[in-house]
């Protein structure tokens, strides 16, 4: 891959070779030819590793998520067609652990990788990303063509000290999924969903509501909507020190009663999204907070169950405000190592072009950030609730903006979960003193 | 009599028992290999439906037999390089007498104890500076400096039993030095360096932590690496059959390799740790 | 080695010292013979070693996270702080010593009566030698995986076994299972350096206590065991060091989640997940702090031969 890199090692190897070779005695010059020889060898085999020669379209490696449904494959396709022998973009696939992706891109633009050019970065990476100086910042023209149309909650989430560093390309946020034969009216709070798991638990009907407890980063979404709806947020304006407080400690109260009440799932320490789904859709859960992907597979794994599954807007936590839930999704940023910046550009912004988002939406479930794509007809079918989805992403909460993201999310999901053993106050407290030290290169990563 | 009986049997039941309990893991994965995917989550011990497609998807594909290439490339050259280095080195430990003996056996002692972890993080930042990250000398080079404490330290414990007299003898007998040594003494020391060179190979063919750590893609990443990075279609599809036969590739010839040397292996492993 | 030295240097270890002592040609040639021998291998393992590891002082010695680099200033000893006041840290070192015990303890008895086993039985000695070999031969990781699918429920047989059971996602369950890859992973390892131990035993000695009465397990514990002292500790040694350092099997096992990470492993999610030098410079100095205490404990405490101590002679 480096190819001049083993050249830099051996002129130290050989010199010693030689050195060596002078001084020593007859017998030995075979032996110690042959050690300096094989040293040679192996950094001339690995010279030998890569050679690039290309002619015709630029070869555009574009490194996302596994997608199952085909539709980044297919913009990827689409766009090299587009292109007319321009570029050619091969979609490569990172691992399906978002920690997993973070880590090989990480590392390898550590390592100034020139053999990536368009990244698929979840949407708390912008800002670490921005930071290292990995990712280049979009400017004029293409910048105002990346601005054009897209919605605002998502595009928070690609600027970075005023720049923008990335361009949504999908966005997502959890609603509340319910049985409409279990409950005639979804509940608008908090407060009023306890009571009727509640109420449900009395009458012994499923009552159980689901959400995501267990030690990872969606614990650390529940906990930034809830934050955010109290009207506060984790870290204060510049992202220097935690700010917390009495919203903070709300959050964990409310996280706190659902642990200790009876409509607890028995499992929630350990439960992710996928849990969730699976509890709902076997029929032991009356309510559900999570992302739309729940809709169609509740429609194919239990047909029965999908007449009475409806959606809802996120509980709020005060009564009468809107909940602020937290946005997610993918932003495809250019690295700063890419040998063809501006070819990468017009590829991304190719990608996620309305058409391509449409697809994505359609065949992957994956919410647009164009505004203009929920106005398509063709969303109606598969996205019945798109108007609640683009009003939520709009209206949406931002996690913590700061290139410590990942130490800081730690050790928000180490003091939350499991949500039995929150004390709202002594939490908060020493959640404070964790994110103040992982905010000043203290804190440790489990 | 009936006691020596009695024992035969008492030993061969905890020879049947040990023989068992080793093969239990090893034939479990072989036969997730052989799997069915519609089969591998039904979790019978042999497979019920058997097939070769996780052999023929893995053996197809550039993910995983570059790093099968890299494995054994990356193995090969370190193991050569590290058995001429501690072979020199060895002769002059077991032969020689110089000042500084001490400190290069206390040296590589300390070698033969470090944990990798504590390399890993200052190699990543050095071969990341020197452009040596995810190549293969990036992975040779620390494989050779892990390699050579072990084959000092084996190959001195052979030379030690080498009658260097025989190659006076040869040289009063009319031989040049080179020619006592090639013709005398490189034909007694050759299987102390082939046990030693099998031991340093299997430990680079092992090797993970720094293997994982001085990589990013398929062109250094070795075998183990690559196995603990592959993914399925979806992160619903864990690539379970496909894990399991690659396991098996880079198993089976290591297998073979050691019962075939099996004499050789045993006496490098226990040449060093204990006198005699 | 003292049979076909030159005479004029031969017994004489001070040499070196004495540097006033006329030294004949032959010795100093044999002197910068060594010395050149040496070098090459002294100098890669002071390269890929010695020089890291000055490295890795200097770097846990700074704040430097490669993610925010405007960030990166000299904060003396404020990592190590860091570390030793996290419970992360010693939680993982309460894993890994608990991880090592307990392995290395069953091994050891595990690995004794192998090596009895193959030292005294007289049918399929061979066969049952190469069968243990087979654990030492394949790939941790490969194994690691064969337990990992094991465990998993509703694809692995032991699961099954045990009421769909997921062990895996507990913590001290999964510790047991981490265990017990490693315990058979590396018991023929500690067999087979018992195995050369029990042949510094004289037969003619056991024949003799025999004699005098002594009962089997008389035998081992009054006999056998002394005799074999030197080689129990060197064994115990090794594998402690080794299992110190466990990486590959938590690594593919559990990945270090539900606290079941050692040492190496926070390590490296420091480095990686945290992207954090400077801490994880910091936690590699600490572990080698750590090794270096086993090894001392072991070599003055119990008396345990310097692994390499014959080689001087």
């Amino acid at each position: 891959m480096v190819g001049g890199s083993d050249r830099q090692a051996s002129p130290i190897w050989t010199s010693l070779g030689l050195k060596r070779r002078r001084r020593a005695r007859s017998r030995f010059r075979v032996l110690i030819a042959a050690g300096g020889g094989a040293v040679l060898a192996s950094a001339l085999l690995a010279a030998c590793g890569t050679s690039n020669a290309s002619t015709g379209p630029v070869t555009l490696n574009f490194y996302n998520f596994p997608d199952p449904s085909g539709a980044v494959q297919s913009a990827a396709d689409n766009c090299s067609t587009a292109s007319h022998g321009r570029y050619k973009i091969i979609y490569n696939k990172l691992q399906s652990a978002a920690d997993q992706q973070r880590l090989q891109m990480a590392r390898r633009l550590a390592a100034h990788d020139a053999s990536m050019d368009i990244l698929g970065l979840d949407v708390t990476w912008e800002a670490e990303f921005a930071q290292a100086g990995w990712i280049r910042p979009w400017t004029g023209a293409l910048k105002q063509q990346a601005i054009a149309g897209t919605l605002a909650g998502p595009l928070k989430t690609a600027i970075w000290r005023g720049q923008l560093v990335a361009v949504p390309y999908n966005s997502n946020t959890q609603l509340l999924w319910y049985r409409s034969d279990l409950v005639k009216k979804p509940p608008a709070t908090w407060a009023q969903m306890f009571a009727d798991a509640q109420a449900l638990a009395k009458q012994g009907k499923p009552h159980l509501i689901e959400i995501q407890g267990a030690q990872y980063e969606g614990v650390v979404v529940w906990f930034n909507t809830l934050v955010a709806s109290s009207g506060g947020s984790i870290l204060n304006a510049t992202s220097t020190q935690a700010k917390l407080g009495p919203p903070a400690v709300k959050a964990l109260t409310i996280m706190k009663t659902l642990a200790s009440s009876s409509s607890v799932d028995p499992s929630l320490g350990v439960q992710m999204e996928d849990q969730n789904r699976l509890a709902m859709e076997a029929g032991t859960a009356a309510f559900e907070l999570n992302y739309p992907y729940v809709y169609p597979s509740m429609k194919a794994d239990n047909p029965k169950l999908f007449k009475v599954f409806k959606w809802a807007p996120y509980p709020s936590v005060n009564p009468g405000t809107r909940a602020k839930v937290t946005i997610g999704g993918i932003d495809l940023a250019v690295s700063s190592y890419s040998p063809h910046p501006q070819l990468a550009m017009q590829a991304v912004l190719c990608i996620r072009n309305a058409e391509n988002q449409l697809a994505a939406a359609v065949k992957g479930g994956l919410p647009p950030t164009l505004a203009s794509v929920y106005a398509n007809p063709k969303m109606q079918g598969p996205y019945p609730f798109r108007q609640l989805i683009l009003q939520q992403v709009n209206n949406g909460s931002v996690r913590p903006k700061t290139p410590l993201y990942q130490v800081v999310s730690v050790a928000i999901s180490h003091q939350v979960s499991p949500p039995s053993s929150i004390n709202p106050v002594s939490t908060e407290q020493n959640m404070r003193t964790q994110i103040n030290n992982a905010l000043t290169g203290r804190g440790l990563t489990p | 009599m009936a006691a020596t009986t009695q024992a035969k049997i008492g030993w061969s039941v905890a020879n049947v028992v040990t023989i068992v309990l080793v093969l239990i893991p090893l034939v479990w994965i072989i036969s997730l290999s052989f799997k069915t995917p519609g089969s591998i989550t039904d979790p019978t011990y042999f497979p019920v439906h058997w097939t070769w497609a996780n052999y023929s998807g893995i053996l197809t594909t550039a993910t995983f037999l570059r790093p099968l290439l890299n494995s054994i490339g990356i193995g090969l050259i370190a193991t050569f390089i590290a058995v001429v280095l501690a072979s020199m080195a060895a002769y002059a430990v077991a032969r020689l007498n110089f000042p500084g003996k001490q400190v290069l056996i206390g040296v590589s002692l300390l070698i033969a104890m470090f944990p990798a972890i504590a390399l890993a993080t200052p190699l990543f930042n050095i071969e990341r500076i020197l452009g040596l990250f995810n190549t293969w000398p990036g992975l040779i080079i620390p494989y050779i400096a892990t390699g050579l404490p072990l084959g000092i330290y084996t190959l001195s414990a052979f030379f030690r039993e080498i009658p260097w007299e025989l190659e006076k003898a040869a040289k009063v007998d009319g031989a040049t030095p080179f020619q006592a040594f090639v013709r005398v003494i490189a034909p007694l020391a050759a299987p102390g360096m082939v046990t030693t060179a099998i031991l340093v190979f299997l430990f680079c063919w092992n090797e993970f932590l720094l293997a994982i750590t001085l990589t990013a893609t398929t062109a250094a990443r070795t075998a183990p690496a690559a196995l603990s990075f592959f993914t399925g279609n979806s992160q619903f599809a864990v690539p379970t059959g496909s894990i399991s036969a690659a396991a098996v590739v880079i198993t089976i010839p290591i297998i073979i390799f050691v019962l075939f040397f099996q004499r050789r292996i045993v006496a490098g492993l226990t040449a060093g740790a204990v006198k005699g | 080695m003292t049979t076909v030295t030159p005479p004029v240097t031969a017994q004489q270890p001070a040499a070196g010292r004495r540097r006033r002592a006329p030294l004949s040609e032959g010795a100093r040639a044999e002197r910068r013979l060594g010395w050149l021998l040496c070098a090459p291998a002294v100098i890669v393992m002071v390269a890929v070693t010695a020089y890291p590891i000055g490295y890795a002082v200097y770097l846990s010695l700074e704040r430097y996270i490669m993610s925010s680099p405007q960030l990166t200033k000299f904060v003396g000893l404020s990592n190590y702080g860091a570390i030793l006041s996290s419970p992360f840290w010693w939680h993982a070192l309460v894993v890994t010593i608990i991880i090592t015990v307990v392995s290395v303890a069953i091994e050891f008895v595990l690995g004794m009566a192998l090596a009895l086993l193959m030292y005294r039985t007289i049918w399929g000695r061979g066969g049952i030698r190469t069968t243990i070999l087979i654990p030492y031969g394949i790939v941790t990781v490969a194994a690691a995986f064969s337990w990992l699918y094991a465990w998993t429920p509703s694809t692995g047989y032991l699961s099954a076994l045990f009421g769909n059971a997921a062990p895996l996602t507990s913590t001290w369950q999964a510790i047991g299972v981490i265990i017990l890859a490693e315990i058979w992973k590396t018991t023929a390892f500690m067999a087979l350096l018992l195995m050369a131990g029990l042949s510094l035993v004289p037969e003619d000695l056991l024949k003799a206590s025999k004699v005098d009465g002594a009962s089997a397990w008389q035998r081992f514990t009054k006999v056998i065991l002394p005799l074999m002292k030197p080689a129990i500790l060197v064994a115990l040694l090794f594998r402690m060091l080794d299992a110190f350092r466990i990486f590959d099997n938590i690594f593919i096992l559990t990945a270090g989640n539900n606290g079941t990470g050692s040492v190496s492993i926070l390590t490296y999610d420091n480095l990686f997940i945290g992207l954090n030098l400077g801490l994880g410079s910091a936690l590699s100095i600490l572990i080698l702090i750590c090794v270096a205490i086993i090894a001392f404990v072991f070599i003055k405490g119990f008396g345990a031969a310097a692994p390499g101590t014959d080689i001087r002679r």
